[in-house]
């Protein structure tokens, strides 16, 4: 069947307001950032000024070094404790498993201002003093679900009898889950770990509440702002610029293996 | 690969060390966000060879949360009615005045006030009042001076109008049309207030908005804005047709005061911090980057004076000394009630 030509159209205008609906605010921040004024909506000239008054600005770098320093390091453990903990859970009871992944929705679906005054009150009851440890320990709190919920259904797809073979060819138990099945399921532990990192670059709720003295995230200082300032925009752009060219990479990088390894096997 | 992955950790240990190190010279100061000149922060370290972590806030409500979390600040700067509560809740601690001694380059407007009678506690940082900002092309300034806060009934100003979105200001708005305190405790008063600002909604459709107020006065998006002086005087920079007036029914004057926590670790560099941002060298930074008004005698007297950053701007120096301007006190009755009247205000 053929597609009208009005059809088609459609489809088409229909996916350019679409991207436009996403792309126009980040586009009108990213010009922005180059004004000469102060304005954040008449655009007096071309300058690079903003971007130097953000380098120049302390606290702002200082936030910035703070939110990825936190961002890396909750990505990290939770990325390693939820996958763990997704591929116990696939071998578990069916009702222990069942059980445990509802109690993992809670925090997911839970509005964030809950986990932030809960886990606020737990640091202070324990006379835990908040800082730089409670705000690394909540995000990876709130980040842990979300990778055992990007893991798991990889996991379910996964053939059992391949991590047995493993074992019996004579694979220790820790042979066979590093190299049989991590490998199986790395698409699921990257993207897992992506989120992760994206949420805990967003958050701002959970740091307020969990941060202490002198140690801002990037969300934080924007958000207290007494005036805005055009630098929030240069830093947005630039952060625009580094998601952009991580994302390029991730898709370039396979292909270009996959040419490579083509090239060798003719 | 376990090699690659312990030089990943050990440099994420290092790069957290600057932002662990919590040795004695440390000095945390909570502040507004982008409400100084960090110069000053930099001078201060230098001179006293010390580190200063500064902490953000928005509100003097998340300010209030923050310290009732236990975290030690040394020095905060927040808002003249929530200094008032605090003071009374004894949360806050005496400053030393033998090292706070440029108290007395202060303007005499903005010592003591009613909630720390002798600055015992506090010590002003920067300050301001509310007003009626407005085009004079569009509407004629004797219209607005004799008219006051009631001018905002006026059909004319339909859609041209935007209001700050805080629940306490739009009240004293209505409060003072009316001829009754801001800081009123009576019912009937306040009622009578929301029934003036529905009827002011009803007539002229005002935007409430917040900051997006100065950039919209400075374009020339609309006609008139009720606005805190420095923004007032942000936006008359940028826009000459541009003037203020403070309503003779009375305004708001706000306070922004610098004080000590009681459960401050530092605080003999508290006072130090204090005393150092009052100076007169401080003082000009902060206020000419914020444009918000020094409490500095000799400041206000420079910047307002002939080649002063704020020559011929009416805006930067508050009305003092009118019985009907007021300072808000914590008031429990419109603290809890207005957020919610504002909202039917708007529904109306």
């Amino acid at each position: 069947m053929k597609k009208s030509r009005a059809s088609r159209v459609f489809s088409s205008a229909y996916l350019i307001l679409i991207l436009l609906f996403i792309y126009l605010p980040i586009g009108y921040l990213v010009l922005f950032s180059f004004n000469e004024g102060k304005s954040m909506t008449n655009f007096s000239g071309f300058s690079l000024k903003w971007y130097e008054s953000m380098f120049q600005n302390r606290t702002m770098i200082e936030s910035i070094t703070t939110t990825l320093i936190v961002a890396v390091i909750a990505t990290v453990v939770s990325t390693v404790v939820g996958t763990v903990a997704a591929i116990g859970l696939s071998k578990a009871k069916r009702i222990i498993r069942s059980i445990v992944m509802e109690v993992n929705n809670l925090p997911v679906m839970n509005p964030d201002i809950v986990t932030a005054i809960g886990l606020m009150l737990l640091f202070i009851s324990v006379k835990f003093q908040l800082g730089m440890v409670t705000l690394i320990l909540s995000h990876i709190s709130f980040c842990i679900p979300y990778v055992i919920l990007t893991v798991m259904p990889k996991l379910r797809q996964l053939d059992d009898n391949v991590a047995e073979a493993a074992l019996d060819l004579g694979a220790t138990p820790f042979k066979a889950l590093t190299k049989v099945i991590i490998p199986q399921i790395l698409p699921a532990i990257i993207s897992g770990a992506l989120i992760a990192f994206s949420m805990s670059l967003d958050d701002f709720v959970v740091s307020y509440f969990n941060t202490g003295a002198g140690i801002n995230t990037i969300s934080m200082y924007v958000y207290s702002m007494k005036r805005y300032n055009l630098s929030v925009n240069a830093m947005s752009t630039l952060i625009v610029a580094a998601v952009t060219l991580i994302l390029i990479l991730v898709n370039l990088i396979p292909w270009i293996k996959d040419k490579k390894t083509k090239k060798e096997e003719p | 690969m376990t090699k690659k992955m312990t030089a990943v950790l050990l440099l994420i240990c290092l790069a957290l060390l600057p932002v662990c190190s919590l040795a004695d010279g440390t000095l945390n100061v909570m502040n507004y966000g982008e409400y100084i000149d960090e110069k000053v922060i930099y001078d201060f370290e230098k001179e006293f060879g010390v580190r200063i972590n500064y902490t953000f806030n928005d509100t003097p409500e998340s300010m209030y949360t923050k310290l009732q979390t236990g975290v030690s600040y040394d020095v905060v700067v927040t808002s003249d009615y929530m200094i008032d509560r605090l003071i009374k809740e004894n949360n806050v601690q005496k400053m030393d005045k033998s090292v706070v001694t440029n108290l007395d380059q202060l303007s005499d407007s903005v010592k003591n006030l009613y909630f720390d009678p002798d600055n015992d506690y506090s010590a002003p940082y920067l300050w301001q009042n509310v007003v009626l900002c407005y085009d004079t092309t569009k509407i004629d300034p004797t219209k607005v001076e004799e008219k006051g806060w009631s001018i905002l009934l006026d059909p004319e100003l339909e859609g041209h109008v935007f209001l700050y979105d805080s629940p306490r200001d739009i009240f004293m708005i209505g409060l003072k049309a009316l001829g009754y305190s801001m800081n009123t405790e009576s019912r009937d008063e306040l009622m009578e207030a929301y029934d003036w600002l529905v009827k002011m909604n009803q007539t002229i459709h005002p935007s409430f908005v917040t900051d997006e107020m100065i950039d919209g006065m400075a374009q020339g998006e609309k006609w008139m804005a009720m606005m805190y002086s420095g923004d007032a005087t942000y936006a008359s920079m940028e826009n000459e047709k541009l003037a203020v007036w403070a309503p003779l029914d009375g305004t708001n004057i706000a306070y922004d005061n610098m004080f000590i926590p009681a459960n401050a670790t530092n605080p003999e560099l508290a006072n130090q911090f204090i005393n150092y941002v009052l100076d007169y060298p401080n003082s000009m930074l902060i206020t000419v980057e914020t444009c918000y008004t020094s409490p500095n005698e000799k400041v206000i007297e420079d910047v307002t004076g002939p080649g002063g950053e704020f020559e011929g701007i009416e805006s930067y120096v508050p009305r003092t000394g009118y019985e009907k301007d007021e300072i808000y006190t914590d008031n429990e009755l419109l603290r809890t009630e207005t957020p919610e009247l504002l909202v039917k205000v708007k529904l109306q």
